[in-house]
């Protein structure tokens, strides 16, 4: 396995002294890189306090147009696969291959169900006419409700900032799905190990990122 | 090749101890949600969602036992997102009050007389009584 030139093991590359430098150098591109996705949020954030603090009214009268069951289901299930990544980084480190896998699994399934929950979510504002900018059009009726009721003034921005929000967030979780689809099949041949898990440790990051940011987004645009 | 990698290994019992307290937390805020808090809403909503990132951030992360560096790279983006958010506000709450006499902040004024045209069926009424 190791790597006859620099006596290393073979997954370090010439250009590391070792292999915990080559993790921690990894590693600390990856926060970097986590800071970059904050700030790309931070600017909706932003757009988010501007328009919540000038129409407080909208905010207090359409949050009610999202479902918080749906968004408090998805909560839970992204808080689940965080849950496994720890986890499958756990078994890692103790040599459990398998256990990682399986951890692995687990949460592929489980970013699954988050953007399945998102669809039919989307689908239901999608029906209603609770859509972004000039396509806000809220109508019909449905478990007795007139969805007219929610055409309030800066509906349009709301939706605006809704479907952009929780859009490019599903979107990471979509980013997310592929990553974890090729760290799995990495995991089912062997290819990490209690030495070398630099490709699971690094998706884990950007997971829990993902998850912190719809932590952020639940309350905000589902509950307040 | 040695076996052990170096790493902090925390232990099984503390993530599922993490995952109790978040799931715990989002029941919490989803209940707090639910009762009237007026002012205290939002304070109340991000203080919970800190309280939960800073869960994930420090054990499922491992922020705690990592390299001080990634702390500092954190904290700084976090500062920068503070700054932004700050000084955007000091902007869209406080347009024009520099050169304004008048008692309250123009964004303030706005709102009044925003919320005087949206009780149009007595506006002659509150017309009469304003002069």
């Amino acid at each position: 396995m190791a790597n006859p030139q620099t006596n290393q093991p073979a997954h370090v590359k010439h250009y590391f002294v070792s292999s915990e430098q080559q993790f921690d150098a990894a590693k600390m591109g990856m926060w970097l890189f986590l800071v970059t996705e904050i700030l790309l949020f931070s600017g909706m954030f932003v757009a988010y306090t501007i328009y919540r603090s000038w129409h407080p009214e909208t905010w207090m009268a359409l949050s009610t147009a999202l479902d918080w069951k749906l968004g408090g289901l998805n909560t839970l299930v992204l808080l689940a696969s965080s849950f496994t990544v720890a986890m499958g980084i756990n078994q890692i480190q103790r040599g459990n291959q398998k256990g990682l896998l399986i951890n692995l699994i687990l949460t592929f399934v489980f970013a699954g169900v988050f953007l399945v929950v998102k669809y039919f979510e989307y689908a239901a504002k999608i029906e209603h006419g609770l859509l972004p900018g000039a396509a806000f059009d809220p109508h019909g009726i449905s478990h007795g409700f007139d969805y007219a009721t929610y055409n309030v003034p800066y509906g349009p921005q709301f939706f605006s900032i809704y479907f952009v929000m929780t859009g490019i967030h599903g979107f990471h979780v979509l980013v997310g799905m592929g990553l974890f689809a090729w760290i799995t099949w990495k995991a089912k041949n062997g290819a990490f190990s209690a030495d070398y898990y630099t490709p699971v440790e690094n998706c884990g990051l950007y997971w829990h990122l993902v998850d912190i940011i719809w932590i952020f987004l639940f309350p905000l645009l589902y509950l307040i | 090749m040695s076996h052990d990698s170096g790493h902090h290994i925390i232990p099984v019992k503390m993530l599922y101890a993490v995952i109790g307290i978040l799931v715990f937390l989002t029941v919490l805020t989803v209940a707090l949600a639910q009762v009237e808090l007026g002012v205290f809403e939002v304070p109340v909503a991000l203080a919970i969602a800190l309280t939960k990132a800073g869960f994930v951030v420090m054990i499922f992360m491992a922020l705690k036992w990592d390299n001080r560096v990634n702390a500092t790279i954190l904290a700084v983006g976090g500062l920068f997102v503070v700054v932004f958010i700050t000084f955007i506000l000091l902007d869209t709450e406080y347009r024009g009050d520099l050169s304004n006499t008048t008692e309250g902040t123009i964004m303030d004024q706005q709102r009044a007389d925003q919320a005087m045209e949206g009780r149009e069926p007595e506006r002659a009424d509150i017309q009469f009584n304003r002069q």
